[in-house]
C-alpha cells in the first residue's frame, strides 16, 4: 500500500480521522443513517424522515439521482429531490447524505447535502472522484461491488489527493458466486480497513444482503466488528417503494433495530472497558 | 415545436396579462385620488369606444367589450374599497415590498421608480405611506434615502427590520447546470459572492433585484438566472432553484415607514435629525444629554449635507411621551442649529 500516501495508516496519519457532518461525528460516534432508497415525493420523504428521527437515526439518506440497472427504471427526481431533502432537513434537523452521479452535479448537490455519496458503480469514476475532491463537504465512498480493499483505498486516495480530507468508507457487499443474497456483505473488511487506514468505515446491510430478514443481524454484526456506523433503507410504506422495496425496512422494524443496537453498544463498551482495564493491569 | 412548448408560451403570456391587469388596477386606484366621484359614464364610454375600434386580429369587438366592461366593474369595486397605498422603490417583489407586507398586510404596495418618487408621492398625497430602506448589515447606510430624509417634511410612523433571504430564480424547466449568468442588484450579488464562485456563475449587475427577475421572465435570456426575493417566483412565473444563497445568513435591512401624519398610538422608538454649530464639542454635548438621561441610542449616522456641513441621524429607545425623553429632546433642540423629531413609532422585526 505504498501509493496510499494519504489514505493509509502511517506517517502523518497514526490517529483515526474524525469527520463532522452537522452535529454528527463519524469515527467517534456510531452513526446510523436511515431513509428511503430514493426521494419519491415530498410526503413520503418527510414522513420517513420524521419516523427515522423519532426512532433515533442520526442522518437522513435519500437518492435524488438514481443510477439504475435499467434505463427504464425510475431515475430519481433530480433537483426537485434535493429541494425535498433540504425541506426534510429543515423539519427534522437530520443532516442529509445523497448520491451524486455526474461531475456536473457535484457543486449543486453540495449546496443541499451535508455528505455526498459516491455509489458502488461510480467508485472508480475518477473524474467524479476528482470533482468531489474539490468541495468542502465530506464524501461517503461506497466500495465497488468488484473491488479489492487496495482498489477501494486508492479511490479514497484520489479524493484526498484532490484536497478533500473528509472521506468516509462504506462497505455495501461484493459479487460472489452466492445467489441467495443480492451481494455478499464482507464484514471482514471492517477490521481490515481499521488495520490499514485511518478513515472511518460504515456498513450498508440493505444493499449488502438485499434481504429484509438479514438487515438486523448484519447491522448488529457490523457494530460488533467495529464499524463506525450503518446505513439502512427505511420507507414509510415499504410495499409502495419505487425502488429496492424488498430491502426497505418499515419504521417499526427500524425502531426495533435501534433498540438492539443500543443494548449491544452498552455491552460492547462494558466489554471494551474491561478489556482496557485488563490490559492496563498487565502493563503495570 | 410541440404542445408542451406551446403551452409554456401560453403560460408566459398569461403571466404577462396578469401583471398588466394588476398594473392597470394600480393606476385606477391612483386615478381615484384625482376624482370626486367613482362613477364616470363618459370615461367608460370613451374606453369602450376606443377598444372596439382598436380590436384587431382574432379579437372581436363584442368579446373585448365584455372583458373591458368586467374590468371597469372591478376597477370601480376596488376604488370603492378605500384602500390605503404604501409606495416603495423597485418592481413588484422587491424587498421593500416584503417589508411593506410585513408592516401592514392590509395596505396595497405600490411600485415607484425612484426613492424621490416615493418621497414626493407621499408628500403630495398620492400614497398614504412610503417604505424606504435606511441601512443594511452588509451594505451599510442607504445614502440616497438618508439625503432625502434630511429635508423631507414627512413623519416616521414605523420601522421594519427584515432578514434578507436571497433566492436563485430561473425560468421554469431551466437545467440548473446550464446557468452561467446571474442578474441582480450589485449589493445582492456581493452578498452571494461565495455561492456564485462555488458554482462557477458569472454575476451580472442590474438595477434592482425584482427588476432582474422581471427582465428574466420578459426577455428570457439563455443560460441565465436572477437573485431576488422569494416573492418574485410566483410574480414572474419563475422557479426557485435554491433558497438562501447569501453567504452570511444574518443579513438584515432596516426600513422606515413615512407618512404625512404622525404615528397613531404610543411608540417605543424615536428618530431625530439635527445639525450642530461648527464648534468643538457640540456633537459630544448632544450625545451627553442622552447618556445622562440613560437613553439607549440604536443608530447614529452622519450624512454630508452641504460642503463642510453634516446632518446627524439619531435613533433611540423610548417614547416621546416619557418624561426623560421629552426633556432630552427639549435640551437637544436648544443646542442644535437644525432639529426635527422625525417620529415616535414601534419597530417590527421579521423572523
Amino acid at each position: 500500500m505504498n501509493a496510499l500516501r494519504l489514505a493509509s495508516l502511517n506517517g502523518d496519519h497514526l490517529g483515526r480521522t474524525i469527520i463532522s457532518a452537522g452535529n454528527v461525528r463519524f469515527g467517534e460516534d456510531f452513526v446510523v443513517i436511515a431513509g428511503p432508497c430514493s426521494v419519491e415525493s415530498e410526503e413520503q420523504t418527510l414522513k420517513t424522515a420524521q419516523e427515522v428521527k423519532a426512532a433515533g437515526a442520526h442522518m437522513l439518506r435519500g437518492g435524488a439521482f438514481k443510477p439504475r440497472t435499467s434505463p427504464y427504471d425510475f431515475q430519481g427526481l433530480g433537483l426537485q429531490g434535493l429541494k425535498i431533502l433540504e425541506k426534510a432537513k429543515q423539519e427534522t434537523g437530520l443532516p442529509i447524505v445523497t448520491e451524486v452521479t455526474d461531475p456536473r452535479d457535484v457543486s449543486w448537490v453540495s449546496e443541499y447535502a451535508d455528505v455526498l455519496q459516491i455509489g458502488t458503480r461510480n467508485m472508480q469514476n475518477f473524474s467524479l472522484l476528482k470533482e468531489v475532491g474539490k468541495i468542502d463537504k465530506p464524501v461517503l465512498l461506497k466500495r465497488g461491488m468488484n473491488s479489492t480493499l487496495k482498489e477501494w483505498l486508492n479511490c479514497a486516495e484520489y479524493i484526498l489527493a484532490a484536497g478533500n480530507p473528509n472521506v468516509i468508507l462504506c462497505e455495501r457487499g461484493i459479487r460472489t458466486f452466492e445467489t441467495y443474497t443480492r451481494n455478499t456483505l464482507d464484514l471482514s473488511i471492517v477490521p481490515a480497513v481499521k488495520e490499514t487506514s485511518h478513515l472511518p468505515i460504515i456498513v450498508d446491510p440493505s444493499h449488502g444482503t438485499g434481504r429484509l430478514s438479514m438487515i438486523e443481524p448484519m447491522s448488529l454484526a457490523a457494530m460488533a466488528a467495529g464499524a463506525d456506523g450503518i446505513m439502512v433503507e427505511v420507507h414509510c410504506k415499504p410495499a409502495e417503494a419505487m425502488c429496492d422495496k424488498d430491502q426497505a425496512m418499515s419504521p417499526d422494524m427500524f425502531g426495533g433495530l435501534m433498540k438492539k443496537l443500543h443494548i449491544l453498544r452498552s455491552s460492547m463498551s462494558k466489554m471494551n472497558g474491561k478489556a482496557m482495564q485488563g490490559s492496563g493491569a498487565s502493563n503495570s | 415545436m410541440n404542445l408542451k412548448e406551446i403551452r409554456k408560451k401560453i403560460d408566459s403570456i398569461d403571466g404577462q396579462i396578469l401583471q398588466l391587469l394588476n398594473a392597470r388596477m394600480e393606476q385606477v386606484l391612483i386615478a381615484n385620488k384625482f376624482k370626486t366621484e367613482i362613477e364616470d359614464t363618459d370615461r367608460e364610454k370613451e374606453i369602450l369606444d376606443r377598444i372596439r375600434i382598436s380590436a384587431t386580429g382574432l379579437i372581436q369587438g363584442e368579446f373585448i367589450e365584455r372583458i373591458f366592461t368586467e374590468m371597469i366593474q372591478e376597477s370601480k369595486r376596488l376604488q370603492n374599497e378605500g384602500f390605503n397605498l404604501i409606495a416603495f422603490q423597485g418592481d413588484h417583489g422587491a424587498y421593500s415590498e416584503e417589508a411593506s407586507i410585513l408592516w401592514n398586510s392590509r395596505l396595497v404596495p405600490f411600485p415607484c421608480r425612484s426613492f424621490a418618487e416615493v418621497f414626493e408621492g407621499v408628500q403630495s398625497g398620492l400614497y398614504d405611506y412610503g417604505m424606504v430602506p435606511v441601512e443594511n448589515t452588509l451594505g451599510g447606510s442607504v445614502d440616497q434615502v438618508n439625503h432625502l430624509l434630511i429635508h423631507a417634511d414627512l413623519h416616521v410612523v414605523g420601522a421594519v427590520e427584515l432578514p434578507v433571504r436571497h433566492c436563485l430564480l430561473a425560468l421554469p424547466d431551466t437545467d440548473h447546470r446550464q446557468i452561467r449568468s446571474v442578474y441582480s442588484h450589485p449589493q445582492a450579488l456581493s452578498q452571494c459572492r461565495r455561492f456564485l464562485s462555488r458554482n462557477n456563475l458569472e454575476p451580472v449587475p442590474y438595477n434592482d433585484t425584482a427588476g432582474a427577475a422581471k427582465m428574466l421572465s420578459e426577455t428570457r435570456p439563455k443560460r441565465s438566472a436572477a437573485i431576488a426575493s422569494r416573492l418574485c417566483a410566483p410574480l414572474y412565473n419563475l422557479e426557485i432553484i435554491k433558497e438562501g444563497v447569501e453567504d452570511i445568513d444574518r443579513n438584515m435591512t432596516r426600513f422606515l415607514v413615512l407618512s404625512k401624519g404622525e404615528a397613531m398610538g404610543e411608540g417605543d422608538k424615536c428618530s431625530i435629525v439635527f445639525a450642530t454649530e461648527h464648534k468643538a464639542g457640540t456633537l459630544f454635548n448632544v450625545l451627553r444629554v442622552f447618556a445622562e438621561k440613560d437613553i439607549n441610542l440604536t443608530r447614529i449616522e452622519s450624512i454630508p449635507n452641504e460642503p463642510g456641513d453634516y446632518a446627524f441621524f439619531l435613533d433611540f429607545e423610548g417614547s416621546d411621551k416619557d418624561r426623560p425623553v421629552m426633556e432630552a429632546l427639549a435640551d437637544v433642540e436648544r443646542m442644535t442649529t437644525q432639529f426635527r423629531l422625525m417620529g415616535c413609532y414601534t419597530e417590527r422585526r421579521g423572523q
